[in-house]
């Protein structure tokens, strides 16, 4: 405290013109309503806040040092009252003179209105020494000013919420323990007793759900300043000066002043430069890379550096208020800022920035083809975030009814049911429960399959051998994982898959999952489809089945003949007991989905009959073609059919070569005019 | 071009003229001098400029501290520019004055609306007090 105080004074001493005689200070007595010794305690703070405010605004305010001659209605006279007693410097707080001079021109703006009348007599010799421009301005010769001011201050505080009273100046505490100079510390107006430092400093352990390293609560003042200081600032501000309590919250703990409070608090010598106060000499404020901290893609940077050359700015004119924020404190923020973007897969979480800059390389990369030959562009590497601990979002509490859903910063709000609790005996469940089952089951192996083709795409890009070889792996393991898992053990080898193929998201599933199913999975799932198209199609009820045609041709143009067959046997075995013709082709008619593969078949097997390619048919395969393209064509004739999805053009062809002319022309119509356009161009 | 993210971009404005506009509509003049990860704002010199008409007036006042999610917008003041061609300024007293002219004529067709309305039965549902947006 008395390293604050002592060079405050000497400020004070070396002024010739400052009165040290308190008889010189204003002639007022009888401060009415004014408790006496707050005055003498205001008085000695007066002292020491008219010279910061003097050097701190007297620089830009020498121009209105004129207006304030004889003015009887400065404020400040309102608080010489009492002569200064050095000795009484030690009752003060040593915060308060870091805390007044940031409240004082706040106060000396709203004088209260009762105390105009003072100050008339010594008020011009006083005026020239109290030259606080923030007063000067505002006190243009009418008392009325301050009751405007006043006014509109009042109404501010009607209007709006008592918080936005602009005379409460809130130094908050926002950095991070471990930071650089904790200046905001020191000056913080409220750290009037050590209790209360802890109690500041309890503020901190306010961050249990603070799962990112500096967040910051801005608690914003611990409660009981809050409290303390409502009194303060709820009132009137002209009542404050009236009303300040003389037990003021006695601060006695002498803070440590730090390099960067000095510069504050000399903010008086900023005309000169003083000991503490070590201007920088990087005054021209020059476009900076923040350092490696931040992870740019590799082109960003190149165009920034380019960006940065050709950029130029004036250099700043001398601000002694300059770099108020050190390089420090400018690099952790920026720190903060880009820990938060950091990610593990940057082209899923940033995909436009990463596409747009991919896009761009690979531009420039065909541009420098002929040139440099092919570069390798350099990647961007982000560093790495340590993976959160793994949590259980649901605890399941044994022998209990329902579950405990533990709430994080990542899920606030667990949906419970989604996460079923173990079910011991796995023949009760009933229909819903095996639903549900099956519905997790579909979501888990979507999570699983996007990953497959996350791999997928990325192998498009650059790899390393090596990589590349252990991603492929990888997918194979995922894609057979999920393979697996769709056909449920406990089922009959016939049923396999059934259940997830009912419901429509696990059509998706399959239809996406097919391009990377070996030939034989594949077929083996076609078979299956074919062999329940009739529950598949009854079930069907959303028309989802058709997102499994894609896939499913493209599966089809791979098969040899006697595959081919052997699928075509399901659309035309009938049912025992049916009497004609079987029921699936009839079906087949009306759903579009089954028309669709029915044709997308027929037409492989006329492509394979009509090629060269070898055929190695089984025993029965070509007579089973024929019966099979038979009865499908006399099918076709009779029934309606429904648009199909794709109408391949070698369908009529192959219903030339075996049949006659009247069916054929019965064919063609019925196709015809299911479709809307010609079968065959003839 | 800034490329920081979030309020690191705030960076490049520090030791700046800039003009803050605050949730309440007061707007202030200050040099930004400290930022934080909030975009809570450190403003010396600070300057309240009330604008009623044409004509505007400034009161000093200091150091601010604005808390960040009361800003609504800051953009920096180009000091080369000319300013003030449109706008008069003039007197803190002058201006409150007019400012309270204004506020005064407001609440009066306000009332009369308000009035008018009752006449016929109906009424503006009060906004919550606190907060006017």
């Amino acid at each position: 405290m008395t390293d604050s105080e002592q060079p405050e004074t000497e400020t004070a001493v070396s002024q010739p013109q400052w009165p040290e005689n308190g008889g010189q200070w204003s002639d007022e007595e009888g401060g009415a309503g004014m408790d006496e010794c707050g005055l003498a305690e205001m008085a000695e703070e007066d002292e020491e806040i008219d010279i910061y405010n003097n050097e701190t605004f007297g620089m830009d305010m020498d121009t209105e040092v004129g207006d304030t001659e004889g003015d009887p209605t400065n404020p400040l006279f309102k608080f010489g009252e009492k002569p200064p007693a050095p000795p009484a410097l030690p009752s003060l707080s040593p915060s308060s003179p870091s805390f007044s001079p940031r409240a004082r021109p706040q106060l000396r703006v709203q004088g209260p209105p009762g105390r105009r009348g003072r100050g008339q007599r010594g008020g011009q010799a006083m005026a020239q020494m109290f030259e606080d421009p923030a007063v000067v301005r505002t006190v243009e010769g009418r008392p009325s000013l301050q009751w405007m001011l006043s006014s509109y201050e009042r109404t501010r505080h009607a209007s709006g919420s008592v918080l936005q009273d602009p005379a409460i100046v809130c130094v908050m505490d926002s950095h991070a323990p471990g930071r650089g100079p904790n200046y905001l510390d020191s000056h913080y107006p409220f750290s009037n007793s050590s209790g209360r430092r802890g109690g500041l400093r309890g503020s901190y352990s306010n961050r249990p759900f603070g799962q990112r390293c500096p967040s910051q609560i801005n608690t914003m003042l611990p409660s009981s300043p809050i409290v303390s200081r409502r009194p303060f600032t709820t009132q009137q501000p002209y009542n404050q000066v009236g009303g300040l309590p003389s037990p003021r919250p006695c601060p006695s703990t002498p803070q440590p002043l730090t390099p960067k409070m000095m510069q504050l608090r000399f903010g008086a010598n900023s005309p000169r430069p003083s000991p503490f106060y070590s201007p920088s000499s990087n005054r021209v404020q020059r476009f900076r890379f923040p350092g490696p901290v931040t992870q740019l893609h590799p082109q960003h940077r190149r165009l920034l550096s380019q960006r940065q050359q050709r950029s130029q700015r004036k250099p700043d004119s001398w601000d002694p208020y300059c770099n108020l924020m050190s390089a420090k404190e400018k690099e952790w923020i920026i720190r903060l800022q880009m820990i938060q973007l950091q990610s593990e897969n940057p082209h899923l979480d940033d995909y436009y920035y990463q596409e747009y800059y991919r896009r761009m390389e690979a531009k420039l990369a065909e541009e420098e083809l002929g040139m440099r030959g092919k570069r390798e562009p350099p990647k961007l590497t982000t560093p790495y975030v340590t993976k959160m601990d793994s949590y259980t979002p649901v605890v399941h509490i044994e022998g209990s009814l329902g579950q405990v859903a533990v709430s994080t910063c990542f899920s606030p709000r667990r949906a419970i049911n989604a996460v079923a609790a173990h079910c011991p005996h796995e023949e009760l469940k009933d229909i819903r429960q095996q639903r549900l089952d099956v519905l997790k089951k579909i979501e888990k192996l979507f999570m699983v399959l996007l990953e497959v083709e996350e791999g997928q795409r990325m192998k498009a890009q650059v790899l390393g051998e090596g990589e590349e070889k252990g991603l492929m792996e990888k997918t194979e393991i995922k894609v057979e994982y999920i393979y697996s898992q769709l056909q449920h053990p406990d089922l009959e080898a016939e049923e396999e898959f059934l259940p997830c193929l009912l419901v429509s998201k696990g059509k998706q599933l399959l239809a996406r999952l097919l391009p990377f199913l070996s030939h034989d999975a594949a077929l083996k799932v076609l078979s299956m489809v074919t062999s329940h198209l009739p529950v598949l199609m009854s079930r069907d009820a959303d028309e989802s089945l058709p997102v499994l045609y894609p896939s499913l041709r493209i599966v089809i143009g791979g098969m040899t003949f006697s595959q081919l067959i052997g699928v075509l046997k399901d659309f035309t075995t009938s049912l025992p007991d049916s009497s004609d013709g079987s029921v699936c082709l009839s079906l087949v008619c009306q759903s579009k989905f089954g028309l669709s593969l029915l044709y997308a078949l027929l037409s492989q097997g006329e492509r394979l009959l009509s090629s060269d390619v070898p055929l190695e048919p089984s025993i029965g395969d070509f007579e089973t073609w024929t019966d099979t393209v038979f009865l499908v064509a006399s099918q076709l004739s009779q029934s309606a059919l429904v648009e199909p999805l794709l109408l391949p053009s070698n369908l009529l062809t192959l219903f030339c070569r075996y049949l006659d002319k009247r069916t054929i022309h019965q064919l063609k119509s019925n196709m015809e005019s299911a479709t809307g356009y010609l079968a065959l161009p003839s | 071009m800034n490329y920081m993210p979030g309020t690191a971009s705030l960076i490049d404005d520090i030791d700046k003229k800039h003009l803050v506009l605050l949730r309440d509509g007061r707007t202030l003049i200050g040099f930004l001098r400290s930022i934080d990860q909030f975009a809570n704002l450190v403003f010396h010199q600070t300057v309240e400029r009330i604008h009623v008409g044409k004509k505007f007036g400034d009161i000093p006042r200091g150091i601010f501290i604005v808390r960040g999610e009361n800003v609504v917008l800051l953009g920096e003041i180009d000091v080369d520019k000319l300013c003030d061609n449109v706008l008069q300024q003039v007197s803190i007293e002058e201006i409150l004055e007019e400012q309270r002219l204004q506020q005064q004529a407001k609440q009066k067709t306000e009332k009369a609306k308000v009035t008018a309305l009752k006449d016929r039965g109906l009424s503006i549902p009060k906004a919550d007090n606190l907060d006017e947006y």
